[in-house]
């Protein structure tokens, strides 16, 4: 095999690292709803080589069009999945370099990442079950939406970590698992099915993090931690969300091939859902949220935007 | 600087320039298994999980066997391997951080995601046998010996642009972990508490796949690199023994002469004589020595020559 050293040039500003004092290394139980998360995520284990059983998919019982939007929809999942194998990472020594953060969130964010990776191995079967993974989105102005440097925002020592728990974790972990339920309600295929319970059951655990980790968290905030939270949630809202990095319909000026995608999958019953159904579920779960957040003395405005309802 | 109102005044931070300090580019995304090997580990390991809680036969464990002294040379031991597993969960991710931004073989992330859980369940189990050997110790119990078992500053050199890879793995992995791992099997061989034992051989299970990544990796690469490529892998893997393995990051009789190390290889000899997890200097002694000179014999091959060692109270290796 031919590799060569690859080489990556920094050409941001330096960035502001937090400088770690490991000891006292306080390591029993102080939040115990993550850690139950921990513990539940080894009991719930699974395996995406054994669990599955791969040859229900039988690909060629769909036409060549639906294959293609398959492989396409699975290749979109794949590309957002993809980002918890280098945020994970870099969430969890945020959470080891910050003076006094709380052992279970680091051993439950371990769980997470296997996870995670699980889903990219099913993703990525599933997209080169029906053609093969797509390597980057049709319309190169589309990258842009998933390249969002989280790996050295969260690293940043200017950035709060509970902001970035609430943006990142609690809103979008929380999000994910909501279209994936709305997905799996309207799929039909047996292995899909199988993938996405598996994925519900872990995303469940993931969301629940960011919740529990949020209200451990909210006694300690004063009133500018809760502007910075509130700020981040609609700066996510409308650089993440509206730029259609989970439902490609938001961006149709770049995301129309994967917005069609979405469309045929979700009517073959591959995985996906109809736009009315993702528009009502991302409405409905943002009420939630404001709500959950109001619970926790943030607010969180209405949003507008003008290829859905306000919300 | 303060980042929250409960965060302490002295947590600093450094301006760097770092790996992270580059656009991120994910595309094209490819999960092709470049490296089936290392592909394999990571299902390997997928299907050979474990759980500190429900796999481990805690009820054998009888502390009221042991005496008080006993008792706590071995919390001592315990607690300080939950702090050296502890590390990898720290700092490691850095390189699973670092194979995403590099585009390495997409099979070294995913193995990397299940490792830091190993790293995870290490640090578990080791610290729920300190605690019911009569509690975890959250840190050295003299402040001199933290030199020795916090960082080898791995994150450091990790996101640092300038320090290749590949000397990293070299000495982080085919270096420090096969030592470790070399430990562990000692440790198997002299161990008698059943409990103790178990755990030994629970982590050393985890620990032939991380081993077995780094040597993987280098031999897919090796032919690749050049002859300057391949001294600055030397190099690693010198600093790294010198300044960690000999310096008793993981044997703490390799320590400084202090007070700090002298008390901890005490806690060692008592916890080793009760059986329950440690060892001591003349029986891993030439364990140590076989290790180093299998891993030189080991990178050999791969045309990194490793010069001998000294230390001592290991005269030249």
């Amino acid at each position: 095999m031919q590799r060569v050293m690859h080489r990556v040039e920094p050409s941001l500003p330096p960035s502001r690292l937090l400088i770690e004092r490991r000891f006292p290394l306080q390591m029993n139980v102080t939040l115990p709803e993550i850690r139950e998360l921990y513990d539940s995520g080894k009991a719930g284990r699974w395996n995406p080589y054994r669990d599955i059983d791969w040859n229900a998919l039988a690909p060629a019982q769909y036409d060549e069009a639906v294959r293609q939007a398959a492989r396409r929809v699975w290749s979109r999942r794949l590309w957002v999945e993809a980002t918890g194998l280098t945020e994970t990472p870099a969430l969890l020594m945020r959470f080891c370099m910050e003076t006094d953060r709380e052992i279970d969130s680091k051993f439950y964010l371990t769980v997470r990442n296997t996870e995670e990776a699980w889903h990219v191995e099913c993703f990525d079967r599933l997209a080169e079950a029906f053609g093969g993974r797509i390597a980057a989105p049709a319309d190169p102005a589309y990258q842009a939406a998933f390249n969002r440097n989280l790996h050295r925002r969260v690293m940043d020592a200017e950035q709060h970590l509970d902001s970035y728990v609430a943006s990142f974790a609690a809103f979008e972990d929380g999000l994910e698992l909501e279209l994936c339920r709305i997905w799996r309600s309207h799929a039909t295929n047996p292995v899909v099915l199988a993938v996405l319970d598996r994925v519900i059951a872990d995303k469940e655990r993931h969301a629940a993090f960011g919740w529990h980790y949020l209200t451990a968290r909210a006694p300690r905030w004063t009133a500018k931690d809760r502007a910075t939270i509130a700020v981040e949630l609609i700066e996510h809202v409308r650089d993440t969300e509206l730029k259609g990095y989970h439902c490609p319909w938001l961006a149709p000026e770049h995301a129309a091939a994967e917005a069609a995608a979405d469309a045929i999958a979700a009517d073959a019953g591959l995985g996906g859902a109809p736009r009315a159904a993702e528009e009502e579920t991302l409405a409905t779960y943002t009420a939630n949220v404001r709500e959950k957040l109001a619970e926790l003395g943030i607010v969180l405005p209405m949003f507008e935007s003008n290829r859905m309802r306000a919300f | 600087m303060t980042l929250s109102p409960e965060m302490s005044d002295a947590q600093a931070f450094e301006l760097v320039q770092t790996l992270l300090d580059a656009p991120e580019s994910r595309f094209p995304l490819t999960f092709n298994s470049d490296l089936p090997r290392i592909r394999e580990l990571f299902q390997s390991a997928t299907r050979n999980q474990w759980d500190p809680k429900t796999d481990v036969a805690w009820d054998q464990l009888k502390p009221e066997m042991y005496t008080e002294a006993q008792r706590y040379a071995a919390r001592l031991y315990w607690s300080r391997r939950a702090w050296s597993e502890y590390g990898a969960i720290s700092e490691s991710p850095s390189l699973q951080l670092r194979f995403g931004l590099e585009n390495r073989p997409s099979d070294m992330q995913l193995f990397f995601t299940i490792r830091s859980q190993e790293e995870a369940r290490h640090a578990e189990v080791c610290h729920a046998m300190a605690e019911r050997l009569g509690g975890y110790i959250e840190k050295p119990v003299q402040q001199l010996f933290e030199g020795s078992v916090s960082t080898h500053g791995v994150r450091r050199a990790t996101l640092n642009a300038e320090v290749p890879l590949e000397g990293i793995i070299a000495a982080l992995v085919c270096t420090a972990e096969e030592i470790a791992f070399d430990v562990f099997k000692h440790l198997d061989d002299v161990t008698r508490d059943p409990v103790a034992r178990q755990i030994v051989r629970l982590i050393m299970r985890d620990e032939s796949r991380h081993c077995a990544f780094g040597w993987y990796f280098l031999e897919a690469i090796c032919d690749t690199l050049t002859a300057e490529q391949k001294k600055m892998i030397e190099n690693s893997v010198i600093t790294m023994m010198e300044k960690v393995e000999l310096n008793g990051y993981h044997s703490s009789w390799l320590a400084p002469e202090n007070p700090a190390s002298r008390a901890e290889v005490e806690a060692d000899r008592v916890t080793y004589e009760a059986g329950l997890g440690a060892t001591v200097e003349e029986v891993e002694k030439p364990v140590f020595v076989a290790t180093v000179q299998r891993i030189r014999d080991q990178m050999k091959p791969l045309g990194i020559n490793l010069p001998p060692f000294s230390h001592p109270k290991l005269g030249v290796i």
